[in-house]
């Protein structure tokens, strides 16, 4: 039973659709060259910048965690947001990083980390970023199918045809216009997403009021609801993990930083960051409240993911429906998009640089990058058809998110300021941020060590992860003499 | 002030920060779409008459 009118709802979204197709479609003209189809030959300025960014890290996969957060952790749930906007303004204000790597003029990180560590290091970032983002990726399609399917009523049995359906629209446009498409789109989708986010959490706190939200977060999880320090599920460890993880995120996710590399200047880029850092605060809390007033109104259920879906397809009214799965549409095609298009900007640009000798014409360029977001969409569809999930989706992401965000946040950070990081103690970083979070991934997957992973924890060995990177860096470039070569400055 | 004031401080704060950087930004993206595209095909233009 869904409040979802096929002929309503169903024209709006079908109107979004074709709209955002057109869109897409009609910039690739524009594109003729592989740095235009990267990083929109770096015209990129603040406001598109401050949408694309948004609408880029906000996907349905953003809104059913952060929803599940609040279902099962309450308002404390939206801590991740805001320690991730304090990160983000830091950063803009500061230009900790993001200055030295946009003025470097490079497409993406491990380009500039060869600068200091060599050709080896480059290839071996752009594998751990690559890896770390496809894991990352995987359970994005499936989550978003799951909430379209459970929100329009659909049969279950559909939810496999809406993930290719979703994947394969988002493919053509990514395909033909690259980044141009993906801004454009972008922005297009912001607008969507954001007057849908806003309307439906403006009828929640209408209908369910606050009291009722504050009341049923204080009767489930007592003070440890509005406070992730006393909340038993969380704790220092929880607070400590998700800072160094929003932090590595702000300063090295590859999709934010791509908005950073497409700035038309340094002083752009910052101001992208400032301006979005409130954003996410809103991606957390927003969508917490919708997961909180789910558990207001379903009570416990046993599946907490789909609790907010399940709620919300009731919940809203026929038109505000449509509006809602448009915005929810956007949101995710916005994120499928960029997610593509960055993944492939790395495999084409650092992954395949040895085979580069001589540098390829622009047309060859063109036609591997868009074979590369091609390859990228069919291993999304294998991959999130078979991997089962387990644990919650936050914490599956932070943990893939490691894998990359670790090692190479501490490499940006060395290549950047510290003058005696060499390739060694790149090299140790990068197997060290590697081997703990996927040995963690696979314990967790194994019966006879899921007990021993659960014991530990993802917070634990999260923190272990970026520490002992750091760790590593230090160790391996003190070991190590300094060469002339290396010795050089990003 | 209602309990927990915080976290109510912070919703109010999302919808209205957010309803705001919406309208804002819809008007002044369109823009730099507009002017982005402009210097996009000029540099093509270029590109092109130097091949030619």
């Amino acid at each position: 039973m869904t409040n979802f009118n096929w002929l309503l709802d169903g024209s709006i979204v079908g109107l979004y659709l074709l709209v955002t197709m057109i869109a897409g479609l009609w910039v690739r003209k524009y594109v003729g060259k592989v740095e235009t189809f990267l990083v929109a030959g770096r015209e990129m300025d603040v406001y598109l910048g401050i949408a694309s960014l948004a609408a880029t890290e906000f996907g349905i996969v953003t809104c059913m965690y952060t929803a599940q957060n609040g279902y099962e952790k309450g308002f404390a749930g939206a801590t991740p947001g805001i320690l991730m906007a304090l990160a983000m303004a830091a950063v803009g204000l500061t230009g900790f990083v993001i200055k030295p790597l946009r003025d470097s003029g490079v497409i993406t990180i491990p380009e500039l980390l060869e600068q200091k560590f060599g050709q080896r290091i480059r290839w071996a970032a752009g594998v751990v970023i690559v890896l770390g983002g496809l894991l990352n990726m995987g359970v994005f399609l499936r989550t978003g199918g799951q909430f379209l399917v459970l929100v329009a009523g659909l049969d279950v049995r559909y939810l496999e045809i809406m993930m290719t359906a979703l994947l394969v629209g988002v493919a053509v446009y990514t395909i033909l216009g690259g980044m141009l498409s993906v801004l454009v789109t972008d922005f297009l989708q912001f607008v969507v997403m954001s007057v849908g986010l806003i309307l439906v959490t403006i009828l929640i706190l209408m209908n369910v009021g606050w009291e009722k939200l504050v009341t049923t977060v204080e009767t489930n999880y007592g003070a440890g609801g509005f406070n992730p320090f006393v909340n038993p599920t969380m704790g220092w460890q929880y607070v400590l993990f998700n800072l160094m993880l929003n932090t590595a995120a702000v300063l090295t996710w590859q999709t934010i930083i791509a908005r950073v590399l497409a700035a038309k200047d340094t002083q752009t880029g910052r101001r992208v960051y400032t301006g979005t850092a409130f954003f996410f605060v809103c991606r957390f809390l927003i969508p917490g409240i919708w997961g909180i007033a789910a558990l207001a109104t379903l009570g416990p259920v046993a599946n907490t993911l789909e609790a907010m879906p399940t709620y919300l397809s009731t919940a809203v009214p026929a038109g505000l429906m449509g509006i809602l799965v448009a915005a929810m549409l956007a949101a995710d095609m916005s994120t499928d998009s960029s997610y593509m298009l960055t993944w492939c900007s790395v495999i084409y640009n650092d992954i395949l640089a040895p085979l580069r000798k001589r540098p390829w014409s622009e047309r060859k360029g063109l036609f591997w990058n868009r074979t590369i977001i091609a390859l990228i969409g069919i291993f999304l569809l294998l991959y999130g058809l078979w991997y089962p999930l387990k644990g919650d989706l936050w914490t599956y992401l932070g943990v893939t998110g490691t894998i990359y965000l670790a090692s190479i946040s501490v490499l940006l950070i060395a290549c950047c300021y510290w003058r005696k990081a060499n390739s060694w103690g790149a090299g140790a970083s990068i197997v060290v941020s590697a081997v703990i979070p996927v040995t963690y991934l696979v314990m967790e997957q194994l019966p006879s060590t899921a007990a021993l992973a659960k014991s530990i924890g993802p917070y634990y060995s999260g923190i272990a992860t970026y520490l002992l990177s750091g760790a590593a860096m230090i160790l391996g470039s003190l070991l190590k003499p300094q060469s002339r070569v290396e010795g050089r400055t990003a | 002030m209602p309990n927990h004031w915080f976290w109510w401080a912070m919703t109010i704060a999302c919808v209205v920060w957010y309803s705001t950087i919406t309208v804002y930004v819809a008007i002044k993206g369109a823009k730099d779409i507009k002017n982005m595209l402009a210097r996009l095909d000029a540099t093509r233009k270029e590109d092109d008459a130097r091949l030619n």
